[in-house]
């Protein structure tokens, strides 16, 4: 940052020794300092004015308001009030300081954005002019950054007047002062500023320190931008530096560890997929618990998942009522804001990233199945246990009678894994020239997937361009298309839903998957098992690609109608076109349905048009110590889905896989609407600084709820004040920032089909006499009430700076509770229905997030860290008249009870085995027990196991869940790691129905053999006997459920920046690196992934694993270089 | 400052532009479906409402074998030792009388039922004001009462009371009802049915709707379940004196696919192949479990999981006469596999015609069909010990299928033998069951069979089979007491 410095501070004040010696230098520092701002901002600037008999104060005036231009003089030099004529097109600001100045004896400099005005060389020089003044004092010192280096270009001010100064490329400066004149205010772009009493001193030494929070950082807030000191919400922002060194795909997995109260997922590791993002555990029954993203300003209807994550600039997530009320009816699960890259003032700069990687599973997680000996045994054993039951002899059949004539077998899980490349490469491109601001940013990538023919890859390009027609009024326009292709085989999933992982596993390891002669067989059965195709063909032959192409998109005008009051019309469009293409040959297939398979293909498309239009009029001004901004805005925003399939049967072969081979096709298409029209208005007033006030208000009509409740009001207030700059506490100067802040408001949700409010009236049809009679039939209930989902949400935070910021504290404390949900209730089916969509039920959150920043080391060696840690809880006030439970009907894996979390498991609590008779007599007793079989709890204390048994059995939702961060440099090097975890989440492993069945249809785990053989060999308390009365085992248990609670070391970095400058004449930098992501998961969870969820968008219902695909290790080695 | 008033002018007219934006913009009406309150107007409308109430028929039929045959001593199941997967163990149950309320069939069928009533009541609240002629309505209400009346009796006969929902359900709250006696579900039942009788024509133009015969044999079920012989009587004679039904000559042609709704069927559901969603595929439940399903169906398929259900016990193929010549119709005794060799294992045949996607078959329900309904009568005659009078519609029936006449007399004799007719005749059409439960010899005939399927399957647990009152219905749905605690459980479960 330092180097970044503007030296034109350095001349600032019309009092500035204007020694020829400090001008060359200055000149000399300047040109060496932006030689790659070859056309300064002075330069690229041009007025068109006709201004006559006005005041020179009048020209400057109109300078500044028309540009960045600062004009610094001094009224003692220059006679400001003088009247001029200027008249300038198109013309740049020298012309106009050279109509101002001809003649006169004033003289002007221009460093790019500033202008020093001063009396011409020949003029009595300032020094003379003040000598006539009494007690004057010459005061010289050095500026020194912490590490002892000096620092050029530092400001020296008096405090409260224009004069000043600045160092010079030795750090040293002088200063004339008059003795009245008592403080001297050191500033520098990226330190602390400093204030220092001159007292009797005439030497003065100053070391800034940096700034180690970016409080004067400008964070994206709805609907504008905010400084982070006055932000009254709780909204967290990142920046993209911070997430470069990342090599993954998606956004969200740069995110994982580095946000407060934000719980992100990957709950596969399907490339290109499965980020779930929950803000604040935020939850809802039916409706979507996504947040919103907001992307430049738009809210988009799509995920984030395809979109590069090196065209962003920067991040920042609203969480609390404050921050995200402006978003109003999609705002309670928190919003997301994205800013793209934009071409930073003055400067060209072209930059190259890229990483290589390889991905690979880790032994650990992998599930543990029986070997072919281990399972031709088992098989044989559980045939003879069976018999011995039922008192007849066991027919073994062939392939199991000597289970000592094979080996390890087959590996199905190994064998569809391999090791995997990944690599991404992006060209930023972003320059400032004339009226026109640039950005383009390309990007490709490429993900193998660590499952045989999975695979992702992404094409992207960002243009974003901003041009300035004149100085009121600017036009933008952002276009940003992807491609994106993906190779999906049905990874996850149970192997009734064809789940490839699942499927795989339970099938027989005697059976091959790759014959002695290379070639490969059709099925992978084994005698009494289930049949099942060839795996290995099926992840491989069977073709399920996407293709997406998406267009986002914003275009606007900003236009300052009156000073101050800006005029902004925008209009967005987010296009996306996916299609899907499935073909399934003749040697594929699933359990049961085992090659040859009719052959069957088909083609889904789908797209989306989302459009919006926004117009917002925004005010600022700042009258002496009071500043306000205010807004005021209306948006219309539409969109349009549709949905066509096209299916095909028997075809002649597997060579053309294209529908026009198919004997048979059937298709059919759908399409949906939505629409929003909202009003959006915020006024901020802040008084000196320091007394911080924010009120905000939207007013939003959606399509998809009822006629008589479609409109909704979000309003919200929050409030802050920054002590330390109180003056009881600058007595205490190592607290350097202390804020405290409280918000309150009300948010929405209308995550809910589009037409949930209508009876609908469905296609169900009859058919007389082998003739189709069309049917129709009401399938839903309708509600004309239907209305918003709402969220009231309190915070209150304070945010602590210690001893220069370098120890930075946030701590915010949140209480949300959601009212109107909407949620389909489960109605008795002697209705005709199912279900009864309806505003109802109240549930709560609340939950404490800390954030501690710290700079442990600032020298040389240089390491910070960033932990943060968020507990969030929720309990369900209310679900409705009369109903104290949802869920937890027979066979449903989640319960959701009045007074308790929500998405609770649900099932018998396990108990051990019966181990003999008289255990079995003197304990409750399902209708099937039998000496052997599991025992379920009788948690009714009826005497009987039945299904009134079924109680809680774990909550999927953590106790709490934790990030850290930790940087290090060290001269070039610099090294950095980032754990995430969560502590308390149970995970239901629903895979145990299959992989510990004691049918023999599938192989199980290798600890099935430990289960109960007989009275004398009554196993490890935990498997029941093979075959008979196994039926209860098999219901939902809390035998499945385990502690999911991990660590995973995310990401380690080290890097080495190379010098360049007397290497590569363009290259600016060079830095290589190399990375480990998903380094090490530390767990007691058995399975592949404790962040899996079967249905991670779904609060009431996750936490459930069925053998999802295993997220891999990657390790990657990434450049970095700008020119 | 011109300027400004310049652009604050054009700024103003934007925004009044947009504020003029309409409600209109938020109407989104769908799309891809009707909503309610657009539809339910014209006799096109109503047709096809009453076509979906027809639809939940399928929902029945598609697995009613389970508790209407297999809880009987006709059918039983090949035992898949290695695949005790719940949805295998609910059937069992249902068989062994071991079943509890979480069992997904009973389920469905409760389930189903109600979705027929409801569609009907919406039918008959809205069809008052539409706007078309009464003729057109009175044949709309006739169908629906009807269905109504059908979907009623199959509840009371297989749950008990139930809860009588005869209007359409608009809001959440109208969807709690406790459970109506059973005497009150018949006399709806019947007053629907004797409405359904009056609106009803004896023929209607497409053929597979409902007619007054219809409606007349489900009356003629209902008072012989509520033994008011002389009632039942009066509409079974009527449905015989119709002359509009006849027994087909050759029995397996009842069933055929090229002769659906015959001379010889009152009451069939519609089922028809292919893609529509339509189709039926029980043959596939009732044929052996293969890997290879073209053996026997001539189908590439694998119905390894859902084959070898209803299956003849050899109580019911040993009951068969000499020469009867419906055994060979129903029955076959096995099939012969790839390789060429005969595998004994008994299944249903009645059912499997040909077809051309894998689990994917034209075959309709037969419901009533008029062999029933003579038996029926025959049945309703001697137990008003008019038994002589009953001799005749027996022998009927029993000619057709290639036997003598019957000249017993004796009324308990004769009751034998027409409940053996009945057994026979309407093997695997889901009579047995309710047969034995309204004839009272549910416990000792099914008590007995248990004893005699435990000597032949091992694997049948002591606590099958183990038969008394309560288990003449079935349990209420655990998921619909959890959701309405109006409902009460019936005894036993």
């Amino acid at each position: 940052m330092k180097k970044k410095c503007k030296l034109l501070c350095f001349l600032r004040g019309g009092l500035l020794r204007t020694s020829l010696r400090e001008k060359l230098l200055a000149v000399l520092m300047f040109a060496s300092f932006n030689v790659f701002a070859a056309d300064g901002y002075d330069q690229t600037t041009k007025f068109s004015f006709e201004l006559n008999g006005v005041t020179i104060k009048a020209v400057f005036q109109k300078i500044e308001e028309s540009s960045e231009f600062k004009v610094l003089y001094n009224e003692k030099t220059l006679d400001v009030n003088r009247h001029v004529n200027v008249n300038v097109k198109d013309e740049n600001v020298e012309s106009i300081l050279d109509q101002l100045f001809k003649g006169s004896k004033n003289a002007y400099q221009v460093y790019d954005k500033q202008i020093v005005i001063t009396e011409s060389k020949d003029s009595p020089s300032i020094q003379k002019s003040k000598s006539g003044k009494s007690q004057k004092k010459e005061i010289t010192g050095v500026v020194k950054d912490t590490e002892g280096e000096t620092l050029p270009g530092v400001t020296v001010l008096v405090k409260g007047t224009n004069i000043g100064t600045s160092t010079d490329l030795n750090g040293k400066f002088e200063i004339t002062v008059s003795a009245d004149e008592n403080v001297l205010v050191f500033s520098f772009v990226g330190m602390n500023s400093q204030e220092v009493k001159i007292g009797d001193q005439t030497v003065i030494s100053v070391i800034l320190d940096e700034k180690s929070i970016g409080l004067g950082e400008i964070v994206a807030i709805g609907y504008g931008t905010q400084k982070k000191r006055n932000v009254t919400g709780a909204v967290q922002s990142i920046k993209s530096d911070e997430l470069l060194n990342l090599p993954v795909a998606q956004i969200g997995q740069k995110l994982q560890g580095k946000t407060s109260g934000v719980e992100i997922l990957q709950t596969t590791g399907i490339p290109g997929q499965g980020m779930a993002i929950r803000v604040r555990g935020s939850a809802s029954i039916n409706a979507s618990n996504q947040p919103l993203y907001v992307v430049d300003g738009f809210p988009i209807v799509g995920d984030i998942s395809n979109i590069n994550p090196d065209e962003i600039e920067s991040l920042s997530i609203l969480k609390d009522a404050s921050a995200t009320s402006l978003y109003g009816s999609r705002a309670s699960n928190g919003v997301v804001l994205i800013q793209t890259k934009m071409g930073q003032l003055g400067k060209t700069q072209i930059s190259l990233n890229g990483y290589y990687g390889i991905q690979s599973v880790p032994q650990k997680g992998r599930p543990d199945m029986m070997n072919a000996r281990e399972f031709a045994q088992f098989e044989k054993e559980i045939r003879e246990e069976y018999a011995a039951y039922k008192g007849t002899v066991a027919t073994i059949p062939e392939e199991y009678q000597n289970p000592e004539q094979y080996g390890k077998g087959t590996d199905w899980y190994n064998l569809l894994l391999r090791d995997a490349p990944i690599q991404n490469y992006n060209l930023t491109i972003s320059s400032n020239k004339d009226r026109l601001r640039t950005t383009v940013v390309g990007g490709y990538m490429n993900q193998d997937g660590v499952l045989k023919n999975s695979n992702f890859s992404r094409f992207s390009l960002r243009v974003n361009t901003e041009y300035r027609l004149s100085d009121r009024v600017k036009f933008g326009l952002n276009v940003a298309p992807t491609y994106s292709k993906t190779l999906t085989p049905k990874s996850d999933g149970s192997l009734w839903s064809s789940g490839i992982l699942e499927s795989a596993i339970l099938s027989s390891p005697i059976a091959k998957a790759v014959n002695d002669d290379g070639t490969l067989p059709l099925t992978a059965t084994g005698a009494g098992m289930f049949p099942n195709p060839n795996w290995l063909r099926v992840v491989d032959e069977v073709k399920n690609n996407t293709n997406d192409t998406r267009l986002l998109s914003n275009a606007y005008i900003d236009f300052e109608v009156i000073k101050d009051l800006h005029f902004k019309s925008s209009a967005n469009v987010d296009m996306d076109n996916k299609q899907l293409q499935y073909f399934s040959p003749s040697t594929s297939g699933s359990v049961y349905a085992v090659p040859p398979q009719k052959t069957k293909g088909s083609v889904t498309t789908t797209s989306y048009l989302s459009w919006l239009t926004e117009n917002t009029l925004t005010y600022s001004k700042t009258f002496n110590d009071h500043q306000i901004d205010a807004l005021l805005g209306y948006t219309a925003q539409k969109y349009r889905y549709d949905y066509s399939y096209l299916y095909g049967t028997t075809f002649p072969d597997d060579q053309v896989t294209t529908l026009n081979a198919a004997a048979t096709i059937t298709g059919s298409s759908l399409a949906e609407e939505w629409a929003l029209l909202s009003w959006v208005s915020r006024l901020n007033y802040n008084y000196k600084d320091k007394y911080l006030l924010s009120l905000a208000m939207r007013r939003d009509g959606s399509s998809r709820f009822g006629k008589d409740n479609r409109w909704g009001n979000f309003p919200s207030v929050s409030a802050g004040w920054i002590l330390s700059d109180e003056k009881f506490l600058s007595s205490m100067p190592k607290i350097s920032y202390l804020k405290v802040r409280a918000s309150y408001g009300l948010t929405g949700n209308n995550n809910i089909g589009n037409y949930s409010h209508f009876a609908a009236v469905n296609t169900d049809n009859y058919a007389f006499n082998g003739v189709l009679a069309s049917g129709k039939t009401t399938t839903s209930l309708s509600n004309t009430e239907l209305g918003w989902e709402k969220s009231d949400q309190f915070d209150a935070g304070i945010d602590i700076g210690l001893l220069k910021d370098r120890i930075f504290f946030q701590y915010d404390y949140f209480n949300k509770t959601t009212s109107d949900m909407l949620y389909s209730v489960s109605v008795p089916q002697e209705s005709g229905f199912s279900s009864f969509t309806t505003n109802t039920g109240k549930f709560q959150f609340w939950g404490h997030e800390f954030v501690l920043s710290t700079k442990n080391m600032i020298k040389t060696f240089k390491w910070n860290t960033d932990l943060n840690i968020s507990f969030v809880k929720n309990k369900v006030l209310d679900l409705g008249d009369g109903i104290d439970h949802i869920g937890g009907l027979t066979g449903d894996p989640f319960i959701t009870k009045v007074g308790e979390p929500i998405g609770q498991f649900c099932g018998y609590v396990f108990d051990g085995i019966y181990n003999n008779q008289e255990e079995l007599d003197a304990s409750p007793k399902h209708a099937t027990s039998t000496v052997g079989t599991v025992r379920m709890k009788d948690t009714n204390n009826d005497k009987v196991i039945d299904d009134y048994d079924r109680t809680v059995i774990g909550n999927p939702a953590p106790k709490f869940t934790y990030g850290i961060t930790n940087d290090f440099s060290y001269k070039r090097f610099d090294f950095n790691f980032v754990i995430s975890g969560a502590y308390g989440n149970k995970i239901m492993n629903r895979s145990l129905e299959s992989t510990q069945n004691l049918d023999g249809v599938f192989n199980v785990t290798k600890d099935v053999a430990k289960r109960w053989r007989s009275e004398e060999n009554p196993g490890d308390g935990v498997h029941p006997r093979a075959m008979i009365g196994t039926g209860l085992a098999r219901l939902m248990n809390s035998r499945w459920v385990s502690d999911g609670s991990y660590a995973t070391l995310k990401n380690v970095t080290l890097g080495y920046t190379f010098p360049t400058q007397n290497m590569l004449k363009y290259i600016k930098s060079i830095r290589l690196y190399s990375s480990i992501q998903q380094a090490f998961v530390l767990t007691a969870y058995e399975g592949s992934n404790p962040e899996v969820s079967a249905n991670g968008d779904s609060a009431l219902g996750q936490g459930i694993d069925w053998s999802a695909y295993p997220v891999p290790r990657t390790v990657s080695f990434g450049f970095n270089l700008n020119f | 400052m011109k300027y400004i008033k310049t652009n604050i002018a054009i700024l103003s007219a934007f925004l009044l532009f947009l504020s003029s934006c309409s409600e209109d913009f938020l109407d989104c009406q769908p799309i891809t479906f009707v909503s309610s309150d657009q539809f339910y107007a014209t006799e096109d409308n109503f047709t096809q409402a009453l076509n979906g109430a027809y639809s939940s028929l399928r929902g029945i039929f598609d697995s009613g074998y389970i508790m209407g045959e297999m809880r009987s001593d006709n059918t039983h199941y090949n035992y898949k030792e290695n695949d005790r997967g719940l949805q295998n163990v609910d059937k069992e149950d249902i068989d062994g009388f071991v079943d509890d309320p979480t069992n997904r069939y009973t389920s469905t069928k409760y389930v189903a039922c109600y979705k027929g009533i409801s569609r009907v009541n919406v039918i008959l609240d809205r069809i008052k004001a539409a706007n078309f002629g009464d003729d057109a309505k009175n044949e709309i209400i006739g169908e629906a009462k009807f269905l109504r009346a059908f979907y009623y009796f199959e509840l009371v006969q297989y749950f008990g009371g139930v809860p009588l929902h005869l209007n359409e359900v608009t809001k959440q709250s109208e969807a709690y009802l406790p459970r109506s006696t059973v005497d009150e579900v018949y006399a709806q039942i019947i007053e629907d049915a004797k409405d359904a009788v009056s609106k009803l024509p004896l023929i209607q133009a497409t053929k597979g709707r409902v007619t007054k015969g219809s409606a007349n044999t489900l009356l003629g079920y209902v008072y012989m379940t509520l033994k008011d012989y002389s009632t039942a009587e009066t509409y079974l004679k009527s449905v015989v004196s119709s002359g509009t039904y006849e027994l087909l000559p050759n029995y397996a042609d009842i069933f055929s696919t090229s002769n659906k709704n015959n001379k010889e069927s009152i009451f069939e559901v519609q089922y028809m192949q292919g893609t529509q969603g339509i189709n039926s595929s029980w043959t596939y439940q009732f044929i052996p479990a293969l890997s290879n399903t073209a053996v026997i169906t001539g189908v590439v398929g694998n119905n390894g999981i859902i084959g070898g259900w209803n299956t003849p016990t050899n109580d019911l193929i040993n009951s068969y006469e000499t020469g009867d010549l419906r055994k060979d119709a129903s029955i076959a005794f096995g099939y012969t596999d790839a390789s060429g060799i005969f595998i004994a294992s008994p299944f249903v045949k009645k059912y499997n015609h040909a077809h051309t996607i894998y689990n994917n078959t034209d075959d309709d329900w037969m419901v009533y069909r008029y062999a029933d309904v003579l038996l029926l009568l025959a049945e309703c005659l001697n137990d008003q010990s008019k038994s002589a009078e009953a001799l005749p519609y027996l022998n009927q029936v029993r000619n057709r299928a290639g036997l003598g006449n019957v000249t017993v007399t004796d009324k308990s004799q004769l009751d034998e033998i027409i409940a053996h007719e009945r057994r026979v005749e309407l093997a695997f059409e889901n009579h047995r069951w309710l047969d034995l439960v309204r004839t009272g010899k549910a416990i000792e005939v099914m008590n007995a069979a248990g004893d005699v399927m435990k000597q032949e399957h091992s694997y049948l647990l002591a606590r099958t089979y183990q038969v008394n009152e309560d288990k003449f219905i079935f349990p209420i749905p655990q998921t619909e007491l959890t959701l309405n605690s109006l409902l009460e459980q019936n005894p036993g479960y």
